[in-house]
């Protein structure tokens, strides 16, 4: 009675959406969801401002399935956080902590309740709202008609939907009727609106909230963590790598170490600047494979660019002046292995000197190889033999 | 309350890091360093207790506000509130179809609350129990912490409605007989926590360790006496003046007490963490707390933000539930319905 | 009020019940002196195990009546007098008491005088731990009982008769007082018996942890009496699903409590490892009694938990029964986890004997000898009660 027909309705031609009727008392409601349901309408429903007992019976509704979705993804979380912590504190980052076991089972317990609990309660709302109740849904017809504000307030209502297969519009409105309702009206499709993403205001808040957000977190990552206290633990009292000092004359944070200043596993040479070793120099190494090995690799790596990668002196510095020796020379062979390694030590001629690029024990293995290098070019038959021998081995196996 | 009071617990944590910046590292992410939080430390479990604590409250308390959103969505003749309330309300309209998932989910999320609101306390019980300080370690802790945080929880409760009531005139939706109850749960939790006290004396005794029995003599006689005094006689002392009908009925008696009761839990918290702590094992190292400006501005700052938050939120919604209020009115349900017989 | 209104009619129970009590009682009586007579300190150990048992439900069922009366509970008010039978075994405890009083010194170290002599800790100890002060605490604690006791059920009682409303607030006064007295009473009862077993160990929650399987196991007996005596017609006819629904609650509350105790005082001691308190939870995981600590997790939390977590499982009778008799078993291992394991403290190892099955099939039979005796005697519903009428009409929505 409260809403007939509007011009506007009947203008637009918008579809029904349904007839709906309002009652004042509960035991109405209840009576009304009986008898709709008993005449076998489907596409129903009531709308209360509160949950009347007893309607969710009276209307035929099927248990909530509400709880299978909180003890499902609340024992799953239960599961995923055990694992979780087995996985992060015994395998991926063990570590002993208060002499306890990796995996603390009493220590895990508080966390995996938590855990359940969390979960299984967004799980119920998340599952409440969106998969339950399918809100939100700000557009339904029913919404900003004289029927919902009645139906907040203080009044029982109850509508079927035109989409019900048994709908007959007059056969509906005699029911309401004889239940006794005495505000029964249509209600409407509201007009239909553009995309809703296209829709101009939902384009500026999106293009506000970018900026918001662009702009905040700009402010915070730039600004913000610069300003005091967030900057305390950046500007530290130590001295970093290439920092000036406030402290030394000359504001040079790196000072040179003192005068004969031994760095961390080097052993100084008795020998540095003299021509030749005043006393033998023994290799300490035995010419094993591994440091053959070693010898080799640190060969190619310091010697091989200019003297060539079998010591032929025919690296592409050849023809320079003046010219990469050849280590195959009578000269070089005569070299004793103490004599080879001050060469490398202090260097010769125009070759600087490899102390700092080398080990004491790379120095001598870099010997081992060279040994072995000028041997191979000056090879004897019995060498050959044995190398025969090693290959009808190989071949054999 | 609940959320707006996580809300300045969670505050402590991050200030406690030193760090406040690098309060993200309470939180187990896969990171650059390869790192994990500890999780066998109950600071962790604090992180976790705290934050599911403040997501299901805060979820708790918007299923319950969205009938009510709807129905301001629906009352109001604002355009910008309605738009906010619409927004808020995700477009309920009362189906019955959605009140019965709405009921179930609402009650599963009381039975999950319920333990959840026993485990918080309990975890923050646990910061303490599972150390090896004397006065700390103890077995009683988690029921006693939880008896007390219900105690000073209804306490507040009551402070806040003797207020409400009157600012708001709803003396006859909360009314005496609602304060009388909770009266009552505060006389009991009362001597809940009164029990725990007097067990921690006994056994502390019993168990032979000296260490353990000088904490507690010290507690109630050392130079922090008059903190313990005052724990005990605003916790356990004057709630026994519940025991009279007429104080429990009495808005200016049952003020003052709650009052008291609230200031006496902060003793308690005081009690436990200073007055264990200022003598422990190193007697070299005894001394007297003093608290700074600093420690009183931050306790100050927290009644501060609390309030701030309570006021906000009764100028801006709804106090009491206002579809839950209609649910329990005389003749709001059906008159022939019963429980279901076998 | 018509005895019609109630739906109680009062009928006699059959006497095969008194007979299957007595059977029971002998049995245990006899088989229980001789197992005195052959292992006289396994047995004080068994007999203690049974004894507390036994307090535990009678006091718990004495417990039960004055939560009802504190908290003004109406629907529990139909079946408020099984409990008040459960507790007339409260009178007797003293008697039970008198051969563990006659046997202290093989239950517990403290009684001998020349060991605490030597030990600091136990001499410290002695004021409270001596023979006659734990005398005098038992004559005492058992007569404050028994004095409560008999004020209960005599108002609860004369009020089938008179109907008179003020015998309830006296009633609500009473357990006002009784309640505290108790918390303290039933802490240092399970102080006294269980933990002095072990006098160097102590924990703070020990009495809480007791209590709450006292409760657990008062509220399992009593749901077991409900759904027994109404399927039978024993109770009134008005008592819905509703009823059985709160009963299964309480039951599900109660097992998590416990779990939720007992992890407390499990966990805070092995977080802490001292060795003055891990010891004994060590003993309770060493020469089989791992395997009864590991049961007691699954069959007095896990399982029952799961089992009653449901709505369904709540209101269902069979589940119920079933249930319940499960929690009295398992509240019986408990018992049995927190004394035995002191009687093979030298490193026996846990073994069965046939000792232990004999007392608690004798406490049984007694306690349903007892209920027989009362039920002869008084209503098995109070029908005088004023709370009577709205507990029959009870419903959950």
């Amino acid at each position: 009675m409260l809403n007939p027909l509007t011009m506007e309705d009947i203008l637009n031609n918008n579809r029904l959406y349904g007839i709906t009727a309002l009652f004042d008392t509960p035991d109405e409601i209840i009576h009304a969801a009986k008898e709709v349901a008993k005449a076998g309408y489907k596409k129903f429903d009531v709308n209360t401002p509160y949950p009347v007992h007893g309607m969710d019976r009276s209307m035929g509704l099927r248990r909530s399935l509400v709880g299978y979705v909180t003890t499902f993804l609340g024992f799953s979380a239960t599961a995923f956080i055990l694992l979780f912590m087995f996985w992060t504190m015994s395998i991926d980052y063990p570590m002993v902590i208060g002499g306890k076991p990796y995996f603390a089972l009493p220590a895990f317990i508080p966390i995996t309740f938590e855990t359940t609990v969390l979960l299984g309660g967004i799980a119920t709302v998340v599952g409440l709202i969106a998969l339950f109740s399918s809100l939100p849904y700000n557009n339904h017809p029913l919404h900003d008609t004289d029927y919902m504000r009645a139906v907040s307030s203080d009044k029982y209502g109850i509508v079927i939907e035109s989409e019900d297969p048994l709908f007959d519009e007059e056969k509906v409105k005699e029911l309401f009727a004889k239940l006794g309702s005495k505000k029964i009206h249509s209600v409407f499709y509201p007009e239909e609106t553009q995309i809703p993403v296209f829709q101009p205001r939902y384009i500026v808040f999106l293009i506000v909230t970018a900026i918001a957000v662009s702009a905040l977190t700009y402010v915070t990552l730039n600004k913000v963590l610069f300003i005091e206290p967030f900057s305390w633990m950046m500007e530290q009292d130590k001295v970093t790598p290439q920092e000036k000092s406030s402290f030394f004359s000359d504001s040079y944070g790196m000072r040179t170490p003192v005068e004969g200043t031994v760095a961390r596993g080097f052993i100084p040479y008795p020998y540095k600047g003299m021509a030749a070793p005043t006393e033998t120099l023994p290799n300490p190494l035995l010419p094993t494979k591994e440091v053959l090995e070693l010898g080799k690799k640190k060969y190619l790596t310091y010697c091989s660019p200019c003297h060539g990668n079998f010591a032929d002196g025919d690296s592409r510095l050849r023809g320079q002046f003046p010219n990469p020796p050849t280590l195959h020379s009578q000269r070089a062979r005569d070299f004793s292995d103490g004599m080879i390694y001050h060469i490398i030590v202090n260097g010769q001629n125009i070759m600087p000197s490899y102390e700092s690029q080398t080990t004491v024990e790379e120095r001598w293995a870099i010997v081992h190889y060279i040994r072995a290098l000028q041997r191979a070019k000056n090879a004897k038959l019995d060498d050959l033999q044995e190398v025969n021998k090693e290959i009808q081995l190989n071949v054999e196996e | 309350m609940t959320i707006f009071a996580v809300m300045c617990a969670g505050i402590f944590p991050i200030i406690h890091t030193g760090r406040p910046w690098l309060a993200g590292y309470l939180v187990p992410y896969p990171n650059q360093h390869g790192l994990w939080v500890n999780f066998i430390s109950p600071l962790v479990w604090d992180v976790f207790a705290v934050s599911t604590y403040f997501t299901i409250s805060l979820l708790f308390w918007y299923v319950g506000l969205i009938p009510d959103f709807a129905t301001l969505r629906d009352r109001t003749v604002s355009k910008v509130k309605k738009t906010i309330y619409s927004i808020f309300s995700l477009g309920w309209r009362h189906s019955n179809r959605h009140w019965q998932h709405y009921e179930k989910a609402y009650m599963i999320l009381a039975g999950l609350s319920t333990p959840l609101v026993l485990s918080v306390h309990t975890i923050v019980s646990f910061d303490f129990a599972t150390s090896i300080l004397p006065g700390w370690h103890t077995t009683i802790f988690p029921p006693y912490f939880v008896a007390g945080a219900i105690f000073s929880g209804f306490a507040m409760v009551v402070t806040v409605l003797v207020f409400v009531r009157k600012v708001f005139d709803m003396e006859q939706i909360i009314t005496i007989d609602h304060l009388e109850k909770m009266n009552k749960i505060l006389l009991a939790t009362g001597m809940m926590v009164g029990y725990a006290y007097a067990m921690e004396f006994f056994i502390a005794w019993y168990s032979g360790v000296h260490f353990e029995f000088f904490v507690f003599v010290n507690r109630a006689f050392g130079p922090y006496a008059w903190a313990y005094w005052i724990m005990v006689s605003c916790n356990v002392l004057f709630p026994q003046l519940f025991w009279f009908r007429k104080i429990r009925r009495s808005i200016p008696a049952m003020f003052v007490i709650v009052i008291l009761v609230n200031v006496g839990m902060w003793f308690e918290r005081f009690v436990i963490i200073v007055s264990s702590l200022h003598r422990d094992f190193l007697p070299s190292s005894w001394g007297y707390f003093t608290p700074t400006l600093v420690d009183l501005g931050i306790l100050l700052g927290s009644f501060g933000l609390f309030f701030t938050l309570v006021i906000l939120f009764s100028r801006t919604l709804p106090v009491v539930s206002m579809s839950e209020v209609k649910a329990v009115a005389p003749n709001a349900q059906p008159t022939h319905h019963g429980g279901h017989l076998e | 009020m018509s005895r019609n209104n109630t739906g109680y009619i009062r009928k006699e129970l059959p006497g095969s019940v008194a007979r299957i009590g007595y059977l029971l009682f002998a049995a245990g009586l006899i088989l229980g002196i001789i197992g005195y007579l052959i292992e006289p300190v396994r047995a004080s150990y068994s007999y203690l195990t049974a004894f507390m048992f036994l307090v535990s439900i009678g006091v718990g069922s004495l417990f039960l009546v004055a939560l009802e009366y504190i908290t003004g509970a109406e629907w529990s008010t139909p079946f408020r007098r099984l409990s008040e039978f459960v507790a007339s075994s409260v009178p007797l405890f003293i008697i039970f008491a008198i051969p563990l009083l006659l046997s202290m010194h093989s239950l517990f170290h403290w009684t001998h005088t020349e060991v605490v002599k030597e030990d600091p800790v136990l001499t410290t100890k002695s004021p409270y731990l001596n023979t006659t002060f734990f005398i005098i605490r038992v004559v005492v604690i058992f007569g404050v009982w028994t004095l409560f006791y008999y004020l209960f059920t005599r108002n609860s009682l004369k009020q089938d008769d008179t109907g008179d409303q003020k015998l309830t607030k006296k009633n609500i006064v009473l357990s006002g007082i009784f309640i505290p007295v108790f918390a303290i009473t039933v802490t240092l009862t399970s102080i006294d018996w269980l933990m002095s077993l072990e006098p160097h160990w102590y924990s703070t929650i020990f009495g809480v942890y007791y209590f709450s399987g006292a409760t657990l196991g008062a509220l399992a007996v009593l749901t077991l009496m409900v759904v027994l005596l109404k399927e039978n017609g024993y109770l009134s006819s008005r008592l819905t699903n509703d009823h059985y629904y709160s009963l299964g609650t309480l039951l599900f509350a109660f097992i998590c409590f416990w779990g939720y105790i007992a992890f407390s005082q499990y966990m805070l001691i092995w977080y802490a490892n001292l060795p003055e308190e891990n010891f004994w939870f060590l003993h309770r995981w060493e020469n089989g009694w791992q395997y009864l600590s590991i049961i007691l997790i699954f069959t007095h939390f896990i399982v029952p938990f799961g089992a009653l977590l449901s709505y369904p499982a709540k209101t269902n009778p069979k589940r119920l029964k079933f249930m319940s008799i499960w929690i009295i078993i398992v509240h019986y291992i408990d018992i049995y986890w927190l004394s035995m394991p002191n009687l093979q403290a030298n490193g026996h190892g846990f073994v069965i004997s046939w000792v232990d099955f004999v007392f608690p099939v004798g406490i049984i039979g007694f306690l349903i000898v007892l209920f027989s005796l009362k039920a002869k005697k008084h209503n098995l519903v109070p029908v005088g009660d004023p709370k009577l009428q709205k507990g029959l009409n009870f419903t959950l929505h």
